[in-house]
């Protein structure tokens, strides 16, 4: 089986029936998507497939057969960090942090698709199944108001790094 | 594989070994064997570096205590920066490990910054002042005359004289102990302590670095899971540990990269190459447990701790309490209960470990690696120091969860197996063994002047909780079960406010359930106790609550914090003497005080920062909910080493704690903690934070006081007490649920609550085995077979025959019958629940023996029009023969074609389990000269082709009546009206698709096409159960096809507007030999639900059932405004399950999920069958029914259907 993973043509030998966040965090040793619930309920095994959010923790590897798969680790790096990512870093949006995978590729996935810059209400409501239980919503609400700042104060500011 | 150690600083031992460099060191006792211990045996002293200057330049800091995601790690390199003037970037820190970092207990209690950081300061202050003293011999300029600066000491003078740290340290070793008299840089020289500092964590963690245990991963590694015991939640009694009675080891055979089962005492674990085949091993390991003992009633918590064992202490009395409270004038007896709550962290705990014979390595999220170690020491009877334990970042904690226990497992594990083995526990575990954060009591007696002051004041505190043993200890056996209590009741039990007599008890504890502390430990309750105690005197004194306490208050420092939050919050002085407020619409807000200094430790104990709430909150008079819009949170920390690290900490304090008030409270049932996910334990969700101000105290010249729980103290007192503003109605148990609310309003009117009544219908089954005997009489059972056959060749049909068969076997959907789970295609074997039994599928492929090899077309016809088996046996209605007679000479040859085309495969199905009469196979005989022509189709000419043509598809070959048309007691479809008005199968509802839909939009064409080509109509929802493989086989159907299909249903669907003789169906007339058949049986009454809706608006469904929806069901059920998410978003309000008169379809989807969509863009839905219990379901299911089918009588019996959904679950 193969799909495309963070840009890269990947090929896979396992049960297709294996949800794709074991795939990925064990198959490709990749840290962004975390086990968190299993059910879909908490956010935190978030990634985006063909540019949407994705809750792998529930998703068979067959869904992504041919399809385009990103992880956090695709969206940029430290030293290059996508807008998102760095409005994050720089809103210090994270207290233990095993939410912020989620937080970050909802918030890249939601942006994606905003057409104008959106309220703190519309953030509100598109971050309202991701779990927090440091209390970091405040910062993580800033983070994504300041990373649409960005994206919509210049149109072609990518979401993802390198692009 | 990355390798885990490139992150890693060198060991104490490696540093102490050295040559070279500055090292600033505590002597500490070494620990000890559990013989040397049981010996009493003393160790000479160890030396435990707290700082590290390297040849290079290089400056290490060690510190006891782990960074939680607080961000400690930050504050503390920036202490270590500033007293060795460097920059926190020249800091690394290191937290923790057991062979690195001291030995400074447990991260609790927010001491981190208050106690652990004081010896890190100075050693730092020590290392500095070596560090210009040989400058200053070096350089020969008096110390006075250098300045340190990022490394290098200058001269003050001429700065191109200077020497670097690197160079000082490197001429030979220097092993220093810190020294306390060592000179603090002032206060006022801090150029990085008390600044904000970013944090230096979280890139790595917005970015996907390796960070947290979670994402070790050690060349060779295997993955874990453990099967706890039943007795979900408890720690002590003598069942613990001793309840296994046997783990059937095959019955995991058939899972591939098994490679041990390790059993000890109450311990299960399994060990697997991949992480799926472990988790499956997990769910499919058949284990075998004695039942265990109830626990007491904890549904009455108050009563439950009351009769708890206790030992009491005193621990303050001053003046007369008693006799001052037996003369006040009006007297005041207050009980407060809190509920068990959870640590709740986001990630369940994960541990690695490898056990080898010399050398045990673990990789933990630990709050206390060096306690951890002791523990996996005894756990496995070694030596501690061959134990190391390398603690890495967690999901956040907020006190004791799960981490260590997940340790023992992974070390247990990887002891069997000798390899290093990952575990991490699921959700359900993490929930369920987490040590809760105590239930407490809080009893207060006293009264109030007639002057207005207080009488007296009488607390007692029960707090049923101890540390929390390591469960793996216990499973073992290695420590006995043994209910121990521990004096943590005490935190901030006395009370801020001066009272003339006063005292002050705490009723000592064992758990109940297995408990532990959690955020702001037990001075969180007492202290919601406290405030709003004094709320109440205030209240009955007729007085404002900010100026009744700031008149008894007795500390300065929290006086002045008050009064400037209340300023900052624009607080208006009340009288006392509540009022109705004003309301607008159903909504009424209030507004509410509370202070507290969070005390810990060791009783008398250390006072942390104070911290004072004015949380404004809007309640719903009609439904009950409540809600926090705004909070003022003041704050004093004395100096704050970062500002920016403090205010995320008292933000993340307020919404924590504000959850905690509102929504959260553990469950039980007679015998176990229940609540699994966050459906069942829901916390707070973005929509409903509240907004937050911060004051926080300037006083960097105080020292800096812990800053981790401070803020979550005076939480819900303040929130009590503004809903007391609002209301008049005073909630003395957490949490504040719509519920309790809707109780206290109901109460305080006057009114009660009377639950509706549930009414149970009986079903009414007659016996009619003497109709269908009369019926067979009439007709002789007796069938020929038909002469076996070579398998006949193919020659005789063209490739265009075989191929117009493949596209008519996928119409009659004869695979999704007729292939088992896992099975050969069409080989049969599926079990096909009916009510009469279960029925396997046969063999369509040509094998000779055992499938149809040997069947001449003559047989094969006959079995397709009459339902009877070649060698005469008559088949079972199930088999749609009653549709398929309909199908045309033509594409009957085809199909028989295309069937003898395919590859034989010979099985041995499993014989069919069917009730009496029906077992009895000759009666069918009967059952078909009754039923059986009834469903003749003929076509109408006077109707348009596609209607016909689709007529054909649905009565022949689609079979959709099988499945969508009710049966009769005899099981044969009923025709007339009732065609197509409903059915089941395999235990699913097949909806009607007639005018008796329920759907709450009619079935359009267009809707039945969308549905039958994508497997998902907007309108109506996707198919599930066995539609989904029914619209795959679709598939092969060319569209106008499935168009023809569409058209003819739609009319049907509106066929109360055709005349009788249009209708196709009923034109022959059979005495129906019963009139009640369980299609018709009463599905719907009234019950709570419908009570609700009658009465009251829908918002005030159980609030259970509404968190559940809203914690587990919402993120993918409700709209979003963008299209940003992967798979449809079903949404109840339309979908016809929602609405149907069976519950079925929907307690079905949420039991088994979506795991085989027809399209992978249709996006998947979990199974929640391990999830929720059936209790917990029933309130869902009842909470979706009546919030999304608020026209529809609610469903009854629901208990009783899960449970017999869960005993059959279909093969579907």
């Amino acid at each position: 089986m193969s799909f495309l993973l963070n840009g890269e043509m990947v090929q896979v030998e396992a049960d297709t029936q294996t949800p794709l966040l074991y795939i990925l965090r064990n198959d490709f040793q990749l840290n962004g998507p975390k086990f968190g619930c299993g059910l879909g309920e908490c956010g935190a095994c978030s990634v985006l497939i063909d540019d949407r959010v994705a809750r792998c923790c529930a998703i068979p590897l067959i869904a992504v057969e041919g399809r385009k798969v990103q992880t956090l680790e695709g969206l940029g790096s430290i030293e290059s960090p996508s807008v998102v990512q760095k409005a994050f870093i720089d809103e210090q949006a994270s207290q233990c942090g095993y939410c912020t995978n989620g937080m970050i590729i909802t918030t890249t996935a939601f942006l994606h698709k905003c057409s104008a810059k959106p309220s703190t209400q519309q953030i509100k409501e598109a971050l309202r199944a991701n779990l927090c239980r440091c209390g970091t919503h405040i910062e993580i609400i800033k983070a994504v108001e300041v990373a649409a700042e960005a994206l919509f104060f210049d149109a072609s500011n990518p979401l993802e790094e390198g692009k | 594989m990355l390798n885990t150690s490139n992150s890693l600083s060198q060991t104490r031992a490696e540093f102490l070994a050295k040559n070279q460099g500055l090292f600033v060191v505590k002597e500490s006792n070494p620990p000890l064997s559990p013989a040397q211990k049981a010996d009493d045996i003393k160790k000479p002293t160890e030396l435990e570096i707290y700082i590290a200057i390297e040849s290079d330049g290089k400056v290490t800091a060690f510190n006891g205590h782990v960074d939680l995601g607080t961000g400690i790690r930050t504050a503390l390199a920036q202490i270590v920066a500033e007293e060795l003037d460097l920059e926190v970037s020249q800091v690394k820190m290191v937290l923790g490990d057991t062979e690195r970092a001291p030995n400074q207990g447990a991260t609790i209690a927010s001491a981190t910054l208050q106690i652990t950081a004081i010896p890190l300061r100075h050693a730092a202050a020590t290392a500095r002042q070596h560090l210009l003293i040989c400058a200053a011999q070096h350089l020969e300029i008096a110390p006075d005359k250098l300045i340190c600066l990022n490394g290098v000491i200058f001269s003050k003078k001429d700065p191109n004289i200077s020497i670097s740290y690197g160079d000082l340290v490197s001429r030979d070793k220097v092993v220093l102990q810190i020294d306390e008299h060592a000179p603090l840089k002032p206060v006022n020289d801090y150029k990085i302590v008390g600044k904000s500092a970013s944090r230096t964590d979280i890139p790595a963690k917005a970015t996907g670095e390796l960070t947290y245990v979670h994402d070790v991963r050690v060349p060779g590694m295997l993955h874990g899971r453990v099967i706890r015991p039943p007795y979900s939640g408890r720690d002590s009694g003598d069942f613990i540990g001793r309840s296994l009675l046997e783990v059937e080891r095959d019955s995991i055979d058939h899972i591939p990269g098994i490679v041990a089962i390790e059993v000890i005492g109450d311990f299960v674990g399994v060990v697997a190459e991949r992480e799926e085949n472990a988790i499956r091993a997990m769910k499919e390991l058949k284990v075998h447990w004695k039942p265990h003992p109830d626990l007491p009633d904890l549904t009455d918590l108050e009563f439950a701790v009351k009769a708890n064992p206790s030992t009491q202490r005193t621990l303050l009395e001053e003046g007369d309490v008693e006799l001052a409270i037996a003369n006040a004038d009006q007297r005041m007896q207050r009980t407060y209960v809190w509920p068990y709550q959870m640590h709740a962290s986001i990630g369940p705990s994960c541990g690695v470990a490898d056990v080898q014979s010399n050398k045990v390595m673990v990789w933990s999220g630990t709050q206390n690696p060096h306690i951890l170690r002791t523990d996996l020491a005894f756990l496995l009877n070694i030596d501690e120091r061959m134990v190391e334990v390398i603690r890495y970042e967690a999901s956040g904690c907020y006190g004791r969860n799960c981490a260590d226990d997940v340790c023992g497992d992974a070390v247990l594990l990887s002891r069997a197996v000798k390899r290093p083995v990952r575990v991490q526990l699921t959700r359900e575990q993490e929930h369920l063994w987490e040590p809760k954060g105590a239930g407490q009591l809080m009893e207060v007696d006293g009264g109030i002047n007639a002057d207005g002051s207080p009488a007296g004041y009488d607390f007692t505190s029960s707090y049923p909780s101890n540390g929390a043993p390591m469960i793996t200890l216990l499973l073992t056996g290695v420590v006995e079960p043994i209910a121990a209590a521990l004096e943590m009741g005490d935190r901030t039990i006395i009370p801020p406010y001066h009272f003339d007599h006063i005292r002050v008890r705490v009723n000592d504890m064992a758990p109940i359930v297995r408990a532990a502390w959690l955020r702001g430990v037990s001075a969180l309750p007492n202290t919601f106790a406290h405030e709003s105690y004094i709320d109440e005197l205030a209240e009955a004194a007729g007085e404002d609550p900010v100026a009744y306490r700031l008149r008894y208050l007795k500390d300065e420092r929290a006086a002045e914090l008050v009064k400037s939050v209340a300023e900052r919050a624009d607080w208006k002085t009340k009288k006392g003497h509540w009022e109705e407020k004003d309301k607008v619409g159903s909504i009424v807000k209030g507004r509410g005080f509370a202070y507290a200094r969070y005390v810990h430790s060791k009783f008398p104990g250390f006072g942390a920062a104070w911290a004072a709430w004015v949380a404004d909150v809007e309640v719903d008079t009609h439904s009950g909910e409540v809600s926090v819009t705004r909070v003022v949170v003041g704050h004093d920390a004395g100096l704050m080493i970062n500002p920016d690290g403090v205010r995320h900490q008292i933000q993340g304090n307020v919404l924590q704690s504000t959850s905690r008030a509102l929504k959260e409270s553990v469950s039980f049932n007679e015998s176990t903690v229940l609540d699994k996910e966050w459906g069942a334990y829901p916390i707070l969700t973005f929509p409903e934070i509240p907004d937050v101000e911060i004051v926080m105290a300037d006083k960097p010249e105080e020292p800096p006081q812990g800053a981790g729980e401070s803020a979550s103290v005076p939480s819900a007192a303040a929130i009590a007490n503004a809903i007391f503003d609002a209301t008049g109605v005073r909630l003395r148990q957490p949490p504040f649920t719509a519920e309790k609310m809707r109780a206290g309003l109901l109460a305080k009117n006057g009114e009660s609550q009377t639950p509706a009544k549930k009414k149970y219908g009986s079903a009414k089954w007659f016996a009619l085995f003497t109709t269908i005997a009369g019926a067979a009489v009439v007709m002789s059972p007796w069938r020929p077979a038909i002469t076996p056959v070579q398998v006949p060749s193919l020659a005789t049909y063209s490739q265009a025959t075989i191929a117009r068969g493949e596209t008519l076997f996928a119409a009659g959907d004869c695979t999704v019958c007729h292939t088992s789970e896992g099975g050969a295609m069409n080989a049969g074997g599926r079990a096909l629940d009916t009510p009469f039994g279960k029925i396997y599928s046969t063999n369509l492929t040509p094998d000779p023996e055992t499938g149809l090899g040997n069947w001449s077309f003559s047989a094969f016809e006959r079995a397709m029009r009459e339902g009877i088996s070649r060698d005469g046996k008559h088949l079972y209605p199930v088999f749609p023969y009653t549709a398929y007679q309909n199908v045309n000479n033509e594409d009957m040859q085809a199909l028989y074609a295309y069937i003898m085309s395919r590859p034989a495969v010979k099985t041995t199905l499993p014989k069919n389990d069917l009730s009496f009469p029906f077992n009895i196979r000759p009666l069918m005989a009967g059952w078909n000269t009754l039923f059986k022509s009834r469903t003749q189709f003929k076509e109408s000419p006077e109707k348009s082709e596609v209607w016909n043509r689709g007529a054909y598809l649905v009565n022949g070959l689609g079979h959709c009546s099988a499945c969508h048309s009710p049966r009769n007691l005899m099981g044969a479809e009923k025709v007339g009206k009732n065609f197509l008005a409903g059915g089941e199968v395999d235990g699913w509802e097949a909806p009607a698709l007639n005018a008796l839909s329920k759907a709450p939009t009619p079935w359009s064409e267009n809707a039945l096409f969308d549905y039958l080509r994508s497997g998902h109509s907007p309108e109506h929802g996707p198919a599930t159960g066995p539609m989904g493989p029914v619209v795959e086989e679709l598939g092969k159907l060319p569209d106008s096809d499935i168009r023809a299909m569409s058209h003819y249903l739609a009319s049907i669907g509106s066929q109360q507007k055709m005349s009788a003789t249009e209708a196709i169906l009923a034109n022959v007339t059979v005495p129906t030999p019963v009139t009640t058949t369980s299609a018709e049986l009463t599905q719907v009454e009234p019950s709570l639900a419908t009570a609700w809706k009658n009465g009251l608006p829908s918002q005030t469904l159980p609030s259970d059932g509404k968190g559940m929806f809203e914690g587990a069901c919402s993120a993918c059920h409700t709209t979003r405004e963008q299209d940003d998410w992967f798979g449809i978003r079903p949404e109840m309000q339309t979908n016809t399950n929602v609405h149907s008169n069976k519950p079925n379809n929907l307690i079905r989807t949420i039991l088994y999920g979506v795991q085989k969509p027809v399209d992978s863009s249709l996006g998947y839905m979990p199974s929640f069958a391990d999830s929720f219990n059936d209790k917990q379901l029933e309130s869902l299911v009842t909470y979706m029914r009546a919030e999304f089918a608020p026209d529809k009588p609610a469903w009854n019996n629901l208990y009783q259907t899960i449970a017999n959904i869960r005993a059959n679950p279909g093969s579907h």
